[in-house]
């Protein structure tokens, strides 16, 4: 993983990627609209776990809070589009803004603490959030339990189209919207998770003290790494949001939101970027499709695969994976 | 601020603060003798409730006798908890972290999906009294009775007998007293047990007053992460005083502004003691 890349390891390294991609990215042909809207979810995931990856897995801080993130700018969608009247399709990049400032209400008081602390602290955040939504008088203005309703991502445009060709319009949009918004995110993240500055963020996570001796700004390192991370995540849940109206607290819910990343992160291998990647992606499709066998207890089935794999096997399993299939290809390619 | 307002928020204060005591003790004393979190707290809070719910409905169990069985079974999963999910990643933080949380996730997903989100209720003793012009509902008198009882209890083992003694020798540290003959894993199992017994006598005498439903369990175990850090960490007397501290804020905040502002009582008084004082009241600097 650390060894030297020569030209010919990056070209290969990048064939595997391409060849995934490229299939990802031709897939609307064939697929049904099913499949796709299970995708959209997924690269959803994907993009959670990956930010939450970037600065958790690498710093150690425990970022709880992931979905605070996540719905803050959900609801700030819901806000510029109800309160101040502007479009969905604007109110998703200004949220997206919006959310990335607002995730420092979580940063800023916690930099002074660590570990155990920090993630509670972060903990607290998406519980109190729902809390104040769901408890007058903020309900009456954010919508409460029925959520605050928006007008879908690119209706205006869909209804100027013929009938019978609107839905897989918009099926098609949506996909590659979150399709474009996951590969930057990853592309963006994976790069900088393997030079100096993701190995200054993972000194951080083995010896905060003794990186801070070695000439790491650490407080400094901890809010550029945070902000990178929540700026993807905030602009996933204002995309989500402006998809999947109307919003509700299940944009907050840790359960929903925070669990399934948490899980994609340990069972892909902490730290790694690519393996908490493709467990998300795995994991979500296995979720939507395991709909039929366990109906609604898919989510304690997650728990305990969770559960599982934090006491057996805390380094994750995907990255090893990743690894060995990489080794194969490279043999095939000689 | 009138008269009436103070004597709501003094009353009530003491009402809650003996209770907030029992639980956070209990919390205070993990948090002590394991140096973790013990975020299953939360699920066990929520599974005693629901327990003596089932024992009364479905088995026909009288009252007092299915509320003696809950808080044995989760005291017996609390031991549980500790000895297959506590103690194999104990040495590192995050995976405690994820797994005591992920417990309290799964009785509450558990008990969402078989029971649903519609509040059940638990028996309470009817009746109101007046004190001092304030009407009190009798629960909350048999609430004040149950939690300064058992807080009295614990603080009393605590401090008199020797496996409480070695309690408060392991929260010291760990390695000293193994030192001095003490068994760690063997104290480390009586303090689960503790948290989970004190986790089931709050949660079965306060929630005939509140709402039985799955995400019960997370507000109590937030605000006994508010007191231990207000408090210093493991720090008994430190939880004693935050308790009350706590109870009182939390009173006065709810009668003078309401209650959607309590629930931002913990998160704020969080920030605030780690920002200025991050050792709490009575902790000592690590």
């Amino acid at each position: 993983m650390f060894r030297q890349k020569t030209v010919a390891d990056k070209v290969r390294e990048n064939l595997l990627g391409i060849i995934v991609l490229l299939i990802l990215a031709l897939l609307p042909m064939r697929a049904n609209d099913f499949l796709l809207d299970t995708l959209v979810r997924t690269y959803i995931f994907v993009i959670l776990a990956v930010t939450l990856d970037f600065f958790s897995g690498t710093t150690g801080y425990l970022n709880l809070g992931h979905s605070f993130i996540f719905g803050l700018s959900a609801y700030l969608t819901g806000i510029l589009y109800v309160y101040l009247k502007i479009p969905t399709e604007i109110a998703i990049l200004g949220a997206g803004l919006l959310g990335t400032f607002g995730s420092l209400a979580l940063l800023l008081p916690s930099l002074r603490v660590r570990g155990v602390y920090f993630a509670i602290l972060s903990l607290l955040y998406p519980i109190i959030f729902i809390g104040i939504v769901t408890t007058q008088p903020f309900s009456l203005y954010l919508g409460g339990e029925g959520g605050l309703r928006i007008k879908q991502l690119f209706l205006d445009i869909a209804r100027k189209l013929p009938p019978t060709e609107r839905l897989a319009f918009l099926h098609n949009a949506y996909y590659y919207l979150s399709f474009i918004l996951m590969v930057a995110s990853f592309i963006v993240l994976y790069k900088l998770a393997y030079n100096e500055f993701g190995f200054k963020l993972r000194s951080i996570g083995q010896d905060e003290e003794l990186s801070e001796a070695a000439g790491v700004n650490t407080t400094n390192m901890k809010i550029k790494g945070f902000l990178l991370s929540a700026v993807f995540a905030s602009y996933a849940g204002a995309l989500y949001a402006g998809m999947r109206p109307p919003i509700t607290v299940d944009f907050v819910n840790t359960g929903s939101i925070l669990l399934p990343t948490l899980t994609a992160m340990i069972v892909g291998g902490a730290g790694t970027i690519i393996g908490p990647a493709i467990a998300a992606f795995l994991l979500t499709l296995l979720y939507q499709y395991l709909w039929g066998l366990v109906g609604l207890w898919r989510t304690v089935a997650y728990m305990i695969i969770l559960l599982a794999f934090v006491l057996i096997r805390p380094q994750g399993i995907f990255f090893d994976i990743y690894l060995r299939i990489r080794r194969l290809v490279d043999k095939v390619i000689g | 601020m009138e008269f009436t307002l103070i004597k709501f928020i003094f009353i009530f204060g003491v009402l809650h603060s003996f209770i907030y005591l029992s639980f956070a003790l209990g919390f205070s004393l993990v948090f002590g003798v394991a140096k973790i979190p013990y975020l299953s707290y939360a699920g066990l809070y929520t599974l005693s409730a629901y327990l003596m719910h089932l024992l009364l409905t479905k088995a026909g169990v009288p009252t007092i006798i299915s509320a003696i069985l809950s808080i044995g079974a989760v005291g017996g999963l609390s031991i549980v908890i500790g000895d297959y999910i506590v103690k194999p990643s104990m040495k590192n933080p995050l995976s405690i972290f994820i797994s005591t949380m992920t417990v309290s996730y799964i009785v509450e997903e558990v008990f969402r999906i078989k029971m649903g989100l519609t509040p059940v209720a638990l028996p309470a003793l009817r009746g109101v009294i007046t004190i001092a012009g304030v009407p009190v509902a009798q629960q909350w008198i048999a609430v004040l009775i149950i939690g300064a009882v058992s807080s009295f209890l614990v603080l009393i083992y605590l401090s008199k007998t020797a496996t409480g003694k070695s309690i408060r020798a392991v929260a010291e540290s760990w390695y000293e007293s193994m030192i001095i003959g003490i068994n760690p894993y063997k104290v480390f199992r009586v303090t689960m047990l503790i948290a989970g017994l004190l986790a089931g006598v709050a949660s079965i005498s306060l929630s005939p007053l509140k709402a039985v439903v799955p995400s019960m369990g997370w507000s109590p175990l937030f605000v006994s992460f508010a007191i231990v850090i207000l408090g210093g960490m493991g720090s008994i007397k430190g939880t004693v005083v935050a308790s009350f501290i706590y109870g009182f804020v939390e009173q006065f905040v709810t009668w003078k502004y309401g209650g959607a502002f309590a629930s931002i009582v913990p998160l704020a008084l969080i920030v605030l003691v780690l920002i200025f004082r991050p050792t709490g009241l009575f902790g000592e600097k690590e």
